[in-house]
């Protein structure tokens, strides 16, 4: 890692938006919509409260693979619906929690865990370290386009919901889970109300693996020691994934946070993505610190950002603070 | 010999009755010039076949060595490369975590309470000797300088440090089983709400969980402990925070230190890597980045 370096917010990005890239999506859109949701919620009693129900959900989503979850929802006599809904969405190495804190503040809650994490793994595992250069040089099969699509299909679940104001839908998540905020503010701005991605993850992949040894992006590093001549094919590859090429269809209000010293993933990359946002949007850096992104402090900001945007019944309760 | 400690050498001996049989497999993916990674795969009781990462640096040993004790999650990274530069590191994967899930994969949520009514079913008690076989694996390793080894993890490391000798130098962060009866009712963060969870359904059975989970809290440990150890402290009045800690820290048997966490996560790195590296004869690898203006 080098020992010095320009100010993160100059670093700028070597990555391309390709031409087709709206269309790639829309296509891959289009054929998830084409796969019936089938949802399916269980009540979970051990794990539900006083105030709030949990749910282990599923749904179908591209490839035909079964997709888990956990729906976590104010108990009706704790507080009414209609409740604004918020999709919390998991680190790299994490296994989605259940987000039962932030229902407590009045959000119909859903923790989402694409294909390969526990309980949606059953016929798609690259496993960890794997995920992010399963297939890295073809796009059409790499990890992250269902991964994707799976975080965005969850949106479809809570359109499902009768409990659910559906004029009101956030998305949060830090590192990995930034990265699906962005990319599911992305792919469902028509109907997501506003984002708060920490520490974005898949943003300016090839820049990030420059400047970083540590994981997951030393697993790029890795293939490229023992396949150089792939280079070109990753990149182009990756074009397609890049959170940076997602931020001009993104429409909603997004807080981005990063941490200055944040070895997993650069904050020059943050700045980059931030920097292609074209709509309403705030960022917030910490000096000194890392992949915690400043979340100690943040933490507040984050629930008065969504609380502005979603209206949530008791917003001055404190959720958990999130991690990557 | 007491209840609790009639329950740990009964484990030790069990556990002396699988022969580890070690697979070292050289991984080239990951083979860099500053350090060679291998797969390895040992065996605890059940008989349950492990998983860890060994890295060995470049260069002639002996070199200090770094045992990484499995997190409270399915997946550990491969040690970061700046300890594979100065440390013969050896990360575990116990039973039920990804590499190690076959044919066990550990449930998250629910780990936590696996057996939880039953202190010979607990799925901990296998997941204690899951940690000190990997610790006899490190130790046991010729590119080791056995006068420098460290370890790094939960409060997993404190048990594994009370029934294996060998380690110079400990940096304890979060607690997992540390007064876990009492942090219950001050959180509803997960893993600890797991033990809420399983209460809430199962009222009648909080006397067997606490009995279990007193075999596990490391101040039934700490007095065996004489190596030093350094312990993480978050904020005063917070489950984490000195006083908190202060039963634990009395307990302990060795030098402990006391680092307060800034909550600046490049600054707490940083001074801490700079600590286990004081401790180990190594050269601290800040992470911090000077910006040029």
């Amino acid at each position: 890692m080098p020992a010095a370096r320009k100010p993160a917010d100059q670093y700028g990005t070597s990555a391309v938006r390709p031409a087709d890239f709206d269309l790639f999506w829309d296509d891959l859109l289009a054929e998830a919509a084409s796969i019936p949701l089938n949802p399916t919620l269980t009540h979970i009693p051990m794990r539900s409260t006083a105030e709030v129900d949990v749910y282990e959900i599923g749904y179908d989503s591209l490839d035909g693979l079964r997709i888990a979850g956990w729906y976590c929802v104010p108990k009706e006599s704790y507080l009414p619906p209609p409740y604004p809904a918020l999709l919390i969405v998991p680190g790299y190495i994490s296994e989605p929690t259940l987000p039962k804190s932030w229902a407590k503040l009045g959000y119909a809650a859903v923790g989402v865990a694409p294909r390969g994490k526990l309980r949606s793994n059953a016929r798609f595992n690259p496993g960890y370290p794997g995920l992010l250069v399963n297939n890295i040089i073809d796009r059409h099969t790499y990890s992250y386009r269902g991964f994707y699509i799976d975080a965005a299909r969850a949106v479809d679940f809570v359109l499902t919901r009768p409990e659910i104001d559906h004029s009101r839908i956030g998305v949060h998540g830090s590192s990995q889970g930034g990265a699906l905020t962005i990319t599911t503010a992305a792919l469902r701005s028509d109907v997501i109300t506003c984002g708060a991605p920490g520490a974005p993850y898949l943003c300016g992949f090839m820049d990030a693996a420059s400047l970083t040894d540590s994981y997951p992006y030393e697993e790029m590093n890795e293939y490229l020691r023992l396949h150089p001549e792939r280079e070109a094919a990753m990149r182009a590859t990756l074009d397609y994934f890049d959170g940076i090429n997602f931020a001009p269809r993104i429409k909603c209000p997004i807080l981005v946070y990063v941490g200055e010293a944040d070895d997993v993933c650069p904050p020059e990359t943050g700045y980059a993505f931030y920097n292609a946002l074209t709509g309403p949007k705030t960022i917030h850096a910490y000096p000194r610190c890392a992949h915690d992104s400043g979340a100690y402090w943040e933490m507040a900001n984050v629930q008065a950002f969504l609380a502005e945007h979603l209206r949530p019944a008791r917003p001055q309760e404190r959720a958990q603070t999130t991690v990557g | 010999m007491t209840d609790h400690s009639a329950y740990w050498s009964t484990l030790d001996h069990e556990l002396a009755r699988f022969p580890a049989a070690p697979e070292v497999n050289l991984t080239p993916l990951r083979r860099t010039e500053y350090a060679t990674v291998y797969e390895v795969k040992l065996t605890s009781i059940g008989p349950y076949r492990l998983f860890g990462f060994l890295s060995v640096p470049t260069g002639d040993g002996p070199f200090p060595g770094l045992y990484l004790t499995p997190r409270y999650g399915s997946v550990n990274n491969v040690p970061h490369p700046d300890d594979r530069r100065r440390y013969v590191v050896f990360q575990l994967m116990h039973r039920g975590q990804r590499l190690a899930d076959q044919p066990f994969a550990a449930p998250y949520p629910g780990l936590l309470t696996l057996g939880i009514d039953d202190p010979a079913q607990y799925i901990y008690r296998s997941i204690v000797a899951d940690c000190l076989r990997g610790a006899e694996f490190l130790l046991s390793r010729p590119e080791v300088d056995a006068a420098r080894v460290g370890i790094r993890g939960d409060d997993l490391v404190l048990l594994v440090m009370a029934r294996r000798a060998g380690f110079a130098a400990a940096d304890i962060g979060a607690m997992l089983f540390y007064r876990l009866m009492e942090a219950r009712a001050r959180t509803d963060a997960y893993p600890t709400e797991e033990i809420n969870d399983y209460l809430r359904a199962y009222p009648e059975h909080e006397a067997a969980v606490g009995a279990t989970l007193a075999h596990f809290d490391p101040q039934a440990h700490a007095p065996g402990i004489v190596a030093r150890v350094l312990l993480q402290t978050g904020d005063p009045g917070d489950p984490g925070g000195p006083e908190w800690l202060a039963p634990l820290r009395d307990a302990l048997g060795g030098e402990v230190e006391e680092y307060r966490l800034t909550h600046e996560g490049g600054t707490d790195h940083d001074w801490l890597d700079a600590w286990l590296a004081g401790q180990l004869g190594a050269t601290p690898h800040p992470r911090i980045w000077r910006i040029e203006r």
